[in-house]
């Protein structure tokens, strides 16, 4: 062969390999070198013929490549792969960065491989920023003075933060995975449990709603309940029910300081309410109640009268047997009285020996007979020191015009006649 | 005259101070002009083993001085690594980057892309970098206590575009 036969030959090899590609076979060296008996073009022919190998050896290789086949070996002196190479280094490295992001290490960063390279990095700064975002989230959760709780849109508890462990006596192992409304909240304060279908948080979590209740009840781990405050809110990953966040707080105390407050304020109510040495009503709250008596009698125009009843010489009585013994005859006296009117009646001290009851629904003239039957009772009754007491008594009944001064008055006016009459009987306003 | 010389890091002088108008940096070019001729005139005088054998030894100690001088050892594997790769590139030495890591058996294919000493070099056949080798396991050997081997397994010398190390931790 001259070397005319082999460019032409070379040639049509070529032609070929541009119009139908290099295919699984790759480029075939056209010459046959028995046939070149020129040694000058024989060992032309043997380079040719290498560069041949080389470029179907790089065209496989990138191929592998191509197909991420990163474990791919061309031989060292194929200098048609040599920037492959480069890349396939590349390709290495990113896999194993890739691998070490995956397993949180978050050091890496990508040079020199364009803008390859800016959106490795830009990922790795967001993770990396998303990881202070987290690490914020636990330190408030950690810190935080309330329990908390995340859980699975079926109520499974996935993460509870140090106070809610702390509140409850579980340790977060004994009790992720298990269902809130199953070990947590299955009681209502009373100790009655939920039945299927009424427990409010296992309702609000899996309807993804909202959930509030101040006066809701945990069961510890010690089967203990606490009284908490509930707060539940659902979580939402991308549009779809994800779970709930669920916070609360222990509020056993603020229950006990409710529960005092409760005692001294009705304690000073009594006090505020009460005369000291009878016990019964003082004239403030005997006129804060006529008021409300007033009220009704006006708005459903029932009877309501009106008794006021006066110690007959109550000042002999004190200055006879001492004022230890005048306290006595007081306290004796509304004991009797109270003992003596329906739970409706509202009787009160008006100050000094004086006293007055409220009668609603009482007409005028009943209102006499009670009287009548109380004064006769007082005059039976043994007071001790003094044994014998008498009481003069005023009545009246309120009128439509009326006010708590325009009644009390014609009361006063009553048994202002009584005692000018000779004390021990009961005067009427009508007379 | 001492028997013996003693390297010290300040041996490397006051930069700031000796070359106020020339700067810390110098070419490539220079930095291999020393290594190469280093390699000739010492390859005759002891034979090209022994010549390797303290490339080695001397990119070893140089190693050992970087991490000391430049690196923070107290850091986590990982943060190391990545501050060595910055340091490397911030003094211009090459591109580090890892392939495999067994951080257990202390086990780790390494590349360093265009090294200081042989890339763009010519195709000799066989892998160039001593020095790198030796330098690579002296800063492991300081960072973890443990001695190290690295090999250069792929070079540009031998047809590659990066120089690939295997880096092993010596039992015991
Ligand atoms: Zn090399």
């Amino acid at each position: 062969m001259n070397s005319r036969q082999i460019l032409e030959d070379l040639n049509t090899c070529f032609e070929e390999a541009m119009q139908r590609g290099l295919g699984q076979k790759g480029l075939i060296f056209p010459i046959d070198l028995d046939n070149v008996d020129d040694d000058e073009l024989k060992h032309i022919c043997v380079r040719l013929a290498a560069i041949f190998d080389m470029l179907n050896e790089s065209y496989h290789y990138s191929e592998k490549l191509a197909k991420g086949d990163l474990k791919a070996k061309p031989s060292r002196t194929n200098i048609f792969a040599m920037p492959l190479k480069g890349l396939q280094a590349s390709l290495t490295h990113l896999t194993w960065q890739a691998n070490q992001v995956a397993e949180g290490d978050l050091s890496q960063q990508v040079h020199f491989l364009g803008r390859f390279s800016d959106s490795f990095n830009h990922m790795i700064k967001s993770l990396r920023e998303k990881e202070v975002i987290e690490q914020r989230l636990k330190l408030i959760s950690n810190v935080i003075g309330e329990g908390i709780f995340l859980v699975t849109s079926e109520g499974k508890i996935i993460f509870l933060n140090p106070e809610a462990s702390r509140l409850l006596g579980y340790f977060p192992d004994e009790i992720e995975n298990k269902f809130i409304h199953e070990i947590i909240h299955t009681q209502r304060l009373d100790g009655s449990f939920y039945q299927p279908g009424d427990n409010p948080i296992f309702n609000a979590i899996t309807h993804g709603d909202k959930y509030n209740n101040t006066d809701g009840c945990f069961t510890c781990k010690s089967g203990l309940l606490m009284p908490v405050m509930i707060a539940c809110r659902p979580v939402f990953k991308e549009d779809i029910l994800d779970g709930a966040v669920i916070a609360f707080r222990d509020i056993t105390e603020q229950k006990n300081y409710l529960k005092s407050l409760e005692t001294i304020n009705s304690l000073l109510e009594k006090q505020a309410s009460t005369d000291t040495l009878t016990g019964i009503y003082n004239r403030m709250k005997f006129d804060e109640k006529l008021m409300i008596e007033i009220k009704r009698a006006h708005r459903y125009n029932s009877p309501l009268s009106f008794v006021m009843f006066d110690i007959d010489n109550f000042k002999k009585v004190n200055d006879t047997y001492g004022h230890l013994a005048g306290d006595n005859v007081l306290k004796r006296l509304a004991g009797l009285v109270a003992a003596n009117i329906r739970d409706t009646d509202i009787f009160a001290r008006w100050g000094g020996e004086e006293f007055v009851i409220q009668l609603p629904g009482l007409s005028l003239a009943r209102a006499i007979i009670f009287a009548e039957k109380l004064r006769h009772k007082i005059e039976k009754y043994n007071f001790k020191e003094p044994e014998k007491i008498t009481v003069s008594f005023g009545v009246t009944v309120f009128q439509a015009r009326d006010n708590n001064i325009t009644l009390t008055n014609r009361a006063d006016a009553a048994l202002y006649r009584a005692k000018e009459n000779g004390r021990n009987q009961v005067r009427s306003s009508n007379e | 005259m001492e028997k013996v010389y003693n390297f010290k890091w300040d041996h490397l002088g006051d930069l700031s101070v000796g070359r106020p108008n020339l700067g810390k940096e110098t070419s490539v070019m220079v930095y291999r002009l020393m290594q190469y001729t280093f390699k000739d005139v010492f390859s005759k005088e002891i034979g090209k083993q022994k010549t390797i054998e303290l490339f080695v030894k001397a990119g070893a100690l140089a190693g050992k001085e970087f991490c000391r001088n430049v690196l923070d050892i107290s850091l986590p594997f990982d943060e190391f690594i990545a501050e060595l790769k910055e340091k490397l590139v911030a003094f211009k030495i090459g591109i580090l980057r890892i392939e495999e890591a067994d951080k257990k058996k202390l086990q780790f294919v390494l590349t360093v892309s265009e090294d200081l000493d042989c890339s763009g070099l010519p195709i000799f056949g066989e892998s160039v970098c001593n020095y790198d080798e030796g330098f690579i396991a002296g800063i492991l050997k300081e960072y973890t206590g443990k001695k190290f081997t690295a090999k250069e397994i792929d070079c540009w010398a031998t047809g590659d575009r990066t120089c690939r190390f295997e880096v092993k931790a010596i039992e015991g």
